[in-house]
């Protein structure tokens, strides 16, 4: 799909009250929940009255329970979800009043990885990681390019012709995260990327991350495993009772333990 | 437009479920094997038709005492009717030498009458003259006292063309057949490898690929698996044909008048194209409701 439909389809508010482009609006945060509230069965919301903002550029842990609404709050945001009340601006549009035929727009400025991994198993790593450029309408010769970087990004250059199926798991969720940073989307989704992986495996996809994220992309990490948050200290976003709590120094800091019931 | 990718992912897709394919194409050879057979009689009665609907010629036969003057004064008579261009005198001896020829090496001579070779006057008719003078002309020659019978060879025209007609109408329902047996099989199996390839789908809409972006190869595929069952199907025939005219094709063009023939190569595109047509569509009907993510 050329660049213009794309544009067409979603287009990221850069301009202010007029019609004329805003730096200011261009700088607005990439991330802002407001008010947002999801329930699966009546009277157990999910989340309720969640708010939260993340600016361009921040790595943000999201943490809390199993239930708590980490992969809702994800699912909300790459609309496989949509929300009961509130809203959920990205890049300054309203993710949740967009039209489904305009959600395959919003999804290339997204860059997605699974506990699961989700790829395919008959496909080899070059092509699990080349779908999301082909969705594009990329050349081949370009596409060929820009997977093998993202293959090295990820430590797995020499693997591309490799089927995903006999890749470990380590290996696997390195094609995930090639993947999902291939387009070079303005943001990063991780909904508990490290729960199929065994600790120091998941240290060094969290390090994965973190270059990513040194290279300028916003990365939202859900995570219920407290050693990860614990490796740096970032940004954590609890979520409970329904509301995300922000922590804005990490789970070193007094505040965590004060305010956490972890 | 078919991009590179569509087709690339088209072919990746059918390699890798390449028995389901075969399967499904071979089902799709069958029911277009019975509506190409039922063209096929048709394609052949419709030129049986054609040949004796314009045969040219007409027979009269005569009466066994008709004496050589009677004979003679007929055949003045008969080249002197508009339509008529020529009268040739066969005598019950010459028909029955030259059926002895044309069906050489049977026993049927033998066990034949006399009176199964009455003695005829073979007219030439111009191609182009109209039934209507033609009937007219018969009925007056059967007036005529040296005259046993007319034979035109239109009542074997008539029965012909009823059989042309009920071998259209046998087609027409056989392709509602082939319809609905392509719609089925190849909506059944476009189900079965979209549950097969769940993975794929949900991964494709996960990295921001439209509905129709997924669908593309699905259709493709139905769309290959039509054509080839097709393709089969008249490969198929082609063979049986083969195998046939060469039992019965000297009985069969003695008989009939007409060369056996395959089908036309329009008619053999277009159920090719058919097939294409209807695989695509029955496909992309059964995807209309991709895995929602």
């Amino acid at each position: 799909m050329p660049r213009s439909e794309l544009a067409e389809r979603f287009r990221p508010m850069l301009r202010g009250a007029g019609a004329r482009f805003s730096r200011e609006a261009a700088q607005r945060p990439i991330l802002v929940f407001e008010d947002v509230y999801k329930s699966y069965e009546q009277g157990a919301p999910v989340l309720r009255g969640m708010t939260l903002v993340i600016e361009r550029g921040e790595f943000v842990f999201v943490t809390g329970p199993s239930g708590s609404g980490k992969s809702t709050l994800l699912r909300l945001l790459y609309r496989a979800e949509t929300v009961d009340d509130g809203r959920i601006l990205f890049l300054g549009r309203d993710v949740a009043r967009l039209r489904a035929d305009a959600v395959p727009f919003l999804r290339r400025n997204l860059g997605i990885v699974f506990q699961d991994f989700k790829l395919v198993p008959s496909w080899t790593a070059s092509e699990n990681v080349a779908v999301a450029l082909e969705v594009l309408g990329l050349p081949p010769r370009l596409i060929r390019a820009r997977v093998g970087e993202a293959l090295e990004r990820v430590g797995l250059s020499g693997r591309g012709d490799a089927l995903a199926a006999v890749l470990s798991g380590g290996e696997q969720q390195r094609v995930a995260v090639a993947r999902a940073i291939v387009g070079e989307p303005a943001l990063i989704l991780a909904d508990e990327p490290t729960g199929n992986l065994d600790p120091q495996l998941a240290i060094d996809v969290l390090g994965l991350f973190e270059e990513i994220h040194e290279g300028g992309t916003t990365v939202v990490f859900a995570t219920h495993d407290r050693t990860l948050l614990e490796v740096r200290p970032r940004r954590v976003v609890v979520l409970d009772d329904g509301k995300a709590i922000d922590v804005p120094n990490g789970v070193a800091s007094d505040e965590y333990d004060n305010r956490l019931p972890l | 437009m078919l991009s590179v990718t569509t087709t690339r992912r088209a072919k990746r897709g059918m390699v890798r479920e390449w028995r389901l394919h075969a399967l499904s194409v071979f089902s799709l050879a069958v029911a277009f094997v019975c509506l190409g057979a039922a063209l096929l009689v048709v394609t052949n009665l419709s030129a049986a038709q054609d040949r004796w609907a314009h045969a040219g010629r007409a027979s009269v036969y005569l009466k066994e005492g008709a004496s050589q003057d009677d004979v003679d004064a007929l055949r003045a008579a008969l080249t002197r009717v508009p339509g008529v261009t020529g009268a040739r005198y066969v005598s019950s001896g010459d028909a029955r030498a030259e059926f002895g020829r044309e069906f050489a090496g049977h026993d049927a001579l033998a066990g034949l009458g006399a009176d199964a070779f009455p003695a005829s006057l073979e007219l030439d008719v111009a191609p182009d003259m109209p039934d209507a003078d033609l009937t007219d002309a018969v009925a007056k020659m059967k007036l005529l006292p040296a005259v046993d019978d007319v034979e035109t060879y239109q009542s074997w025209t008539e029965r012909l063309a009823r059989l042309v007609r009920g071998g259209v109408a046998a087609s027409a329902l056989l392709a509602v057949v082939v319809l609905a047996a392509v719609l089925a099989v190849v909506g059944s199996t476009m189900r079965l490898v979209l549950q097969r390839r769940r993975m794929e789908v949900e991964v494709l809409k996960l990295v921001g690929a439209t509905d129709a972006f997924v669908r593309k190869p699905f259709v493709v595929e139905g769309g290959v698996q039509g054509a080839l069952g097709a393709v089969g199907a008249i490969a198929l025939l082609a063979v049986l044909f083969l195998m046939v005219r060469g039992r019965l094709d000297s009985e069969l063009a003695a008989l009939v008048g007409v060369e056996p023939s395959f089908l036309p190569w329009q008619v053999a595109c277009g159920m090719v194209v058919l097939g294409g047509v209807l695989g695509a569509a029955a496909s992309l009907a059964s995807l209309r409701r991709l895995v929602a993510v």
